[in-house]
């Protein structure tokens, strides 16, 4: 979601906003002054305080204040007599220098107010979207985190139990489940943690030249036994490839796409990793031969969007996560349709910065 | 007096002192449990543990101050036991001196396997090292600078083999990029820890059947590498 921003203006940009005031005063100024023998004197207030509000929308409070500052002396110095002096014989003049500065400063003070409520606004609709989402996270994950619980806990209760009419091999069950669904609730407590640190704001994304292999491999690992009997093909350079990469966010993201593959594709159907340097970019690709994607793939990358049937476990975080953390990289996770049926994500960083040598005796060790 | 090891379980929370001191019982250690910083310093110093089992969050302080204590003027190998995932706190507690880390939850076989191989490194610190490490079909001559792997000599750069015997000489224990990289390299180079993932792409290229699927040589992401001890 986007925070909303506050605009908090530079000393620059405060300074451009007073001297853009100057300049529009005194065009003000010089138009009058070119028409002064059509204009009389009321429209040249008109027109001044014209340009106060023009200023008070576009550069705020303090130039409009300028601005009526500045438009009373031009209006007294061009157009009131004697000209060219910051004099006033007539003082019912003074009466409107008066009404002109306090017009401008309301003026001023109306438009900030407006500006205040739109804020209000603002942040009042983004609460309540917060609030969608911490509801649907709510559902989604009490389902996900009670649903183990209550495995364990049966199972542990039903364990603990003297008098249970438990085989050796019900007993071997039961604990098995208690183990199964601890993995499962710790996977999601992971994700929760990892979404939670992506959309507390810019994460911090500590970069090394990583090769793809070890990549590939630390993710395979984590994935241990649950890959089961699947075949998981890789396909990876010949040569010994670098990626810039976080190499703990981007082990969690390739998690995800293999886990999302192993969920989604049929029991015994392959699973394919690609990893390779294309067009100055890193790119990471998991396929499987499962269901394939809906035309617009977009909505799961959504939090808690989930594609599948009910029956598949998950809440629908792995990859707003996968792609959470491709874009801290500088890079995006895309999803499409695999030739030949399945579905395949892509994981793309670019690879941008210099590339280290890849050991310190290329760049030669009499150096120092 | 008993010839079980002693080990010393610094740890607050009673569920996972019940769940360890069951774990262990059935396994030839002696327990002693403490549960605050205070009390693991004093235990540590009256009772000569030959083996720390370390909380990092604890009532009266950090855990990791306590591994920089006891490293002042004790070699007892100190394995952390953390409910904290971030690689920071385990390479932080590692190069202060920590020999291995098990982030929680953990399987009792896996904390069993680390256990085993802390105490047999530290029985081996003052003996001379063993010459030949062998890991299934991969065997390490550490004196003759041999490496075959089903009797296959296998040729390894020099750094490459100093890599290799770096691991065997600590094996099964979990090794820092930083602290691999000062043991081959000499320090003053931390700007360059992608040598060592460099060196140990090209070492697993030749020791492993598929190095993307390392059975050797494993890697803790964000971590460092570990000669699996199997």
């Amino acid at each position: 979601m986007a925070p909303v921003s506050e605009q908090r203006p530079t000393s620059v940009s405060v300074l451009r906003g007073y001297v853009a005031t100057g300049a529009y005063v005194a065009l003000a100024t010089a138009g009058a002054w070119s028409a002064r023998t059509v204009l009389a004197l009321p429209d040249l207030v008109a027109l001044y305080l014209l340009v106060i509000m023009l200023v008070a929308v576009r550069h705020g409070r303090g130039p409009a204040i300028f601005a009526s500052a500045c438009s009373v002396v031009a209006y007294d110095v061009f157009f009131i007599a004697p000209l060219y002096a910051i004099r006033v014989d007539d003082p019912r003049h003074l009466l409107t220098f008066a009404l002109m500065f306090v017009v401008g400063l309301l003026i001023s003070n109306l438009v900030r107010r407006i500006r205040r409520q739109e804020d209000e606004v603002a942040k009042a609709s983004l609460r309540a979207r917060t609030e969608e989402i911490r509801s649907s996270l709510l559902s989604a994950v009490s389902h996900d985190l009670r649903t183990p619980l209550a495995c364990i806990t049966g199972a542990g209760a039903l364990l603990r139990e003297d008098e249970a009419p438990l085989s050796a091999a019900d007993r071997r069950e039961l604990a098995l489940t208690v183990c199964q669904e601890a993995d499962r609730l710790e996977r999601l407590v992971a994700n929760l943690l990892e979404m939670t640190r992506l959309e507390a704001g810019p994460i911090e994304i500590k970069r090394a030249w990583v090769p793809l292999e070890e990549i590939v491999g630390s993710a395979l690992a984590r994935l241990g036994d649950r890959i089961g009997s699947r075949a998981v093909v890789t396909h990876l350079p010949e040569q010994l490839v670098l990626a810039p990469v976080d190499p703990v966010l981007i082990e969690h993201a390739l998690l995800n796409l293999l886990e999302n593959a192993l969920k989604h594709a049929p029991g015994e159907s392959e699973i394919a990793i690609t990893a390779q340097e294309r067009d100055g970019q890193i790119e990471i690709e998991v396929a499987d031969r499962g269901p394939g994607l809906p035309a617009d793939p977009e909505p799961l990358f959504e939090k808690f969007v989930r594609h599948a049937p009910t029956s598949v476990p998950g809440a629908g975080l792995g990859l707003a996560i996968a792609r959470g953390i491709a874009r801290a990289h500088d890079g995006e996770l895309v999803a499409g349709n695999r030739p030949g049926g399945g579905a395949i994500f892509s994981l793309r960083v670019p690879i941008g910065r210099d590339r280290p040598p890849l050991t310190p005796d290329e760049q030669g060790e009499a150096v120092s | 007096m008993s010839v079980h090891p002693l080990v010393l379980l610094v740890e607050d929370d009673p569920s996972m002192r019940r769940f360890l001191r069951t774990s262990l019982a059935s396994h030839p250690f002696r327990l002693t449990e403490v549960g605050t910083l205070s009390a693991a310093l004093a235990a540590a110093t009256s009772e000569s543990p030959e083996l720390v089992l370390l909380d990092l969050g604890l009532p009266d302080g950090e855990g990791l101050s306590l591994i920089e204590q006891l490293r002042g003027w004790s070699r007892v190998p100190i394995i952390v036991l953390s409910a904290r995932s971030h690689e920071s706190d385990k390479v932080a507690a590692l190069d202060a001196g920590a020999n291995d880390y098990l982030t929680k939850p953990f399987s009792v076989n896996e904390l069993l396997a680390r256990m085993r191989v802390a105490l047999r490194q530290a029985a081996a610190i003052g003996h001379p090292a063993d010459e030949i490490v062998e890991v299934e079909a991969l065997r390490i001559d550490l004196s003759r600078r041999e490496v075959t792997i089903d009797g296959r000599a296998l040729h390894l750069t020099p750094i490459e083999f100093r890599m290799l015997a770096l691991f065997a000489r600590n094996l099964g224990r979990i090794l820092t990029h930083r602290q691999i990289l000062v043991e081959i390299w000499g320090p003053g180079r931390e700007q360059e820890l992608h040598y060592v993932r460099v060196h140990m792409a090209g070492l697993r290229r030749k020791v492993e059947r598929d190095p993307a699927r390392p059975r050797f040589l494993l890697t803790e992401t964000g971590v460092g590498y570990r000669l699996a001890d199997r």
